[in-house]
């Protein structure tokens, strides 16, 4: 048996989106219980399966250290108060 | 479109033979060897529901019942059991999941043959019910085949299907053989021809399926077969009644 995530994906321009995993002995079985289990009331009209083996995954160690740099990160607050007194200083 | 008492009989034991399927495949929710397979299962069961509530429907329309839920539920739940026309085949026990999956596969590949009988019906709304239900039946089949492909590569289990194959031969002779008003049928356009006639063609994909020969002998099993109920029936028919008759005056 092998575990696959599922995503589904609606009509217009909305993206697939994961909505959950299940476990099948064969790809082709993997797609006919994905239909049932997850798209049995239309919830999406494309369905992607993939086998959770087949993902990349780093770690988490890979994109942590990231969260750790709030400059990167501003409200505008700054700015904003910049282009007030701006403002203020032309009339 | 008024219905003979033959063309009427006909429907019944299509709409009975779904309804009685659907409610058994539902029954495997929280019980079937794996949990994808407890929803798979039982939303394929909700679609032969959805097609026995839809063949009722045709039926009392014809009868000139207005089809509300209630007249509905009346023709679906209340009957006497021997104004039934379920086969032996949908009325079969539940509990031997390689028997549930063998009756899945067979009762939808006659299915198939039933809905493409009335494909052209000269009875209003049949047609296309019979185009949509077929639209659903193709992933019912893909289902049950996808399913087999992988386990009839396994001994233990091919052995266990093929002695549930064996096991059910005279429901399945049953499922196929004459039913009770098809002539009347036939005569009136309502079905195009016979289904019992369909009877060698489920022998060879019988064949090609399982590997193995089986012999579809509707000789016991003649139109005699649906009027009366098999032993199966009252225990299931009690089971599906039981929360119907909590409240009988309830409006649902």
């Amino acid at each position: 048996m092998a575990t696959y995530e599922v995503f589904l994906k609606k009509d217009g321009r909305d993206e697939y989106r994961h909505v959950g995993a299940l476990e099948a002995a064969t790809d082709e079985l993997a797609i006919v219980l994905a239909r049932e289990s997850y798209a049995r009331r239309a919830e999406g009209d494309r369905l992607w399966i993939v086998r959770r083996e087949h993902i990349i995954d780093p770690g988490d160690e890979f994109v942590l250290p990231n969260a750790d740099k709030p400059h990167r990160h501003h409200d505008g607050a700054a700015v904003a108060a910049r282009r007030k007194a701006a403002r203020a200083a032309q009339t | 479109m008024r219905l003979t008492a033959g063309t009427r009989s006909y429907l019944l034991a299509f709409a009975d033979d779904e309804h009685l399927m659907g409610q058994q495949h539902t029954e495997w929710i929280g019980v079937a060897p794996f949990l994808e397979e407890d929803l798979a299962f039982s939303s394929i069961g909700q679609d032969e529901l959805g097609h026995a509530a839809m063949l009722y429907e045709v039926i009392l329309d014809a009868d000139g019942v207005s089809p509300s839920d209630t007249a509905i539920d009346a023709l679906a739940y209340r009957r006497s059991a021997a104004d039934y026309r379920s086969c032996r085949l949908v009325e079969y026990r539940n509990g031997d999941w390689a028997t549930a999956l063998v009756r899945h596969w067979v009762y939808d590949t006659v299915e198939q043959a039933r809905w493409g009988l009335l494909e052209n019906s000269t009875m209003s709304g049949l047609a296309g019910l019979a185009a949509h239900a077929t639209r659903e039946e193709s992933f019912h089949r893909l289902h049950a085949n996808t399913l087999l492909d992988v386990l009839l590569q396994d001994g233990e289990a091919r052995e266990r299907i093929l002695s549930a194959l064996h096991r059910l031969e005279t429901q399945i002779s049953g499922l196929i053989a004459p039913i009770p008003g098809e002539n009347e049928a036939v005569s009136a356009g309502v079905a195009k021809e016979r289904l019992c006639d369909f009877a060698p063609e489920l022998e060879a994909a019988i064949g090609t399926r399982f590997g193995v020969c089986i012999r579809l002998d509707a000789g016991e099993a003649d139109a005699e077969f649906r009027l009366a109920r098999s032993e199966d029936f009252g225990p299931l028919m009690a089971r599906m009644r039981e929360v119907l008759d909590f409240d009988p005056a309830a409006t649902w």
